[in-house]
């Protein structure tokens, strides 16, 4: 089963993703903040992470991306960026850290699963 | 004017509202969960509806089968040995099992072949042989152009499964790699099942003798690449055979998307 860690602040939010994770069938991780979802993706070695870029805390989602894809250990996890709308620059700041996809929140469900889908067909 | 909303957030029944942010998450969830349900049963209904579409185009295969071999289990074997033969060329488990369920509707054309052709004991006349090579394009067309993958590949395997390597073969002429790789492996099973195979007229060949006359054949019939992941896999191929032949499973462990447990390696 494709692993797969949703690292994200807001818990209403995280339970939405989750519940919508749960339209398939994979295996589901959380994380609450950017320093604890880097600890996570090593410990968990998930196939995906979903990351919401803004989070408080020392790492914010960008920075997270960066780390996992410039460590020879972990570039190999896919990344989606949760955006905010209309963050432009959030998209050139993810392109940079290699970022596989974005999607935008309010975030679509469908869009959500077939994006996770089609990664995850391909990790 | 009235503020609605701001009457409804007011009111004592302001915690049954979206304006409650608790209400709001809890509404969210619930519509969340139904779109999960009419998520996995639309998979479910497509799911369905593509099996059906294909044991429909079995069971028509199966039809045009019966006429030319009556236990029509050449069928079941084609689709098993091609899937074989593509794992033993390294190709993709997912395509391989794709082509197991492609690979036995390659003759589906033949069912529009007149008996009297089909059936024929002797050889045929030229005008014969182009009624019998219509086959090919006749099955392509029944399977028709799909957005499913399954029956593109069908499609595929039906319109190339005569072509031969040299350039020599039906309906097009392709030569080479300019054949699909999926009528290259079903030509190859096709030759040897059919070699091995009681006939109506000339009981079954022996395995070794068949498989000398499908290497003499790498270059001309088929792709020499091909023909030789077949010939070391002889024994595999053999083997997997007789399992076939002795479960006699039913046409529907080609729709099952895992291979029957006893078939397998």
């Amino acid at each position: 089963m494709k692993k797969i860690l949703i690292v994200e602040d807001q818990p209403d939010i995280r339970k939405l993703i989750r519940m919508t994770l749960e339209f398939e069938d994979y295996e589901i991780h959380e994380a609450a903040d950017g320093a604890f979802g880097l600890r996570m993706a090593s410990a968990v070695g998930p196939d995906l992470m979903l990351l919401d870029v803004m989070m408080p805390g020392e790492l914010d989602g960008l920075q997270v991306c960066q780390r996992i894809k410039s460590d020879p250990k972990l570039k190999h996890i896919k990344v989606v960026l949760l955006t905010a709308r209309g963050q432009a620059r959030d998209r050139e700041a993810g392109q940079q850290a290699g970022v596989d996809d974005y999607l935008v929140k309010p975030f679509s469900p469908l869009q959500l699963i077939e994006t996770i889908d089609r990664l995850v067909a391909t990790a | 004017m009235l503020d609605l909303a701001a009457a409804d957030a007011d009111s004592a029944y302001a915690p049954l509202g979206l304006a409650d942010p608790a209400m709001a998450q809890a509404q969210l969830e619930r519509v969340t969960a139904d779109l999960g349900r009419m998520y996995r049963e639309r998979n479910e209904a497509l799911r369905a509806l593509a099996r059906a579409h294909h044991e429909a185009l079995l069971r028509l295969s199966i039809a045009a089968e019966y006429r030319d071999d009556d236990t029509g289990v050449h069928i079941v074997r084609m689709g098993f040995l091609a899937e074989a033969l593509a794992l033993a060329l390294g190709q993709p488990r997912s395509w391989a099992r794709l082509l197991r369920m492609a690979a036995p509707m390659h003759d589906i054309g033949k069912i529009g072949v007149p008996d009297s052709v089909l059936k024929k004991p002797g050889p045929l006349t030229p005008e014969e042989r182009a009624v019998m090579n219509r086959h090919a394009q006749m099955g392509a067309e029944i399977l028709g152009t799909s957005d499913v993958p399954l029956f593109r590949l069908a499609s595929e395997v039906a319109m190339a499964h005569h072509e031969r390597f040299d350039g020599g073969g039906y309906p097009r002429g392709l030569a080479g790699i300019d054949i699909p790789l999926s009528g290259r492996i079903v030509s190859v099973v096709d030759y040897f099942d059919a070699l091995t195979m009681d006939r109506c007229y000339r009981p079954a060949i022996a395995d070794d003798t068949a498989l000398e006359m499908l290497r003499r054949e790498r270059g001309r019939l088929f792709d020499p690449v091909v023909a030789d992941a077949f010939l070391n896999n002889a024994g595999q191929m053999v083997a997997l055979r007789d399992r076939i032949n002795e479960h006699r499973p039913q046409f529907s462990a080609l729709l099952d998307d895992e291979a029957l447990p006893l078939l397998g390696a």
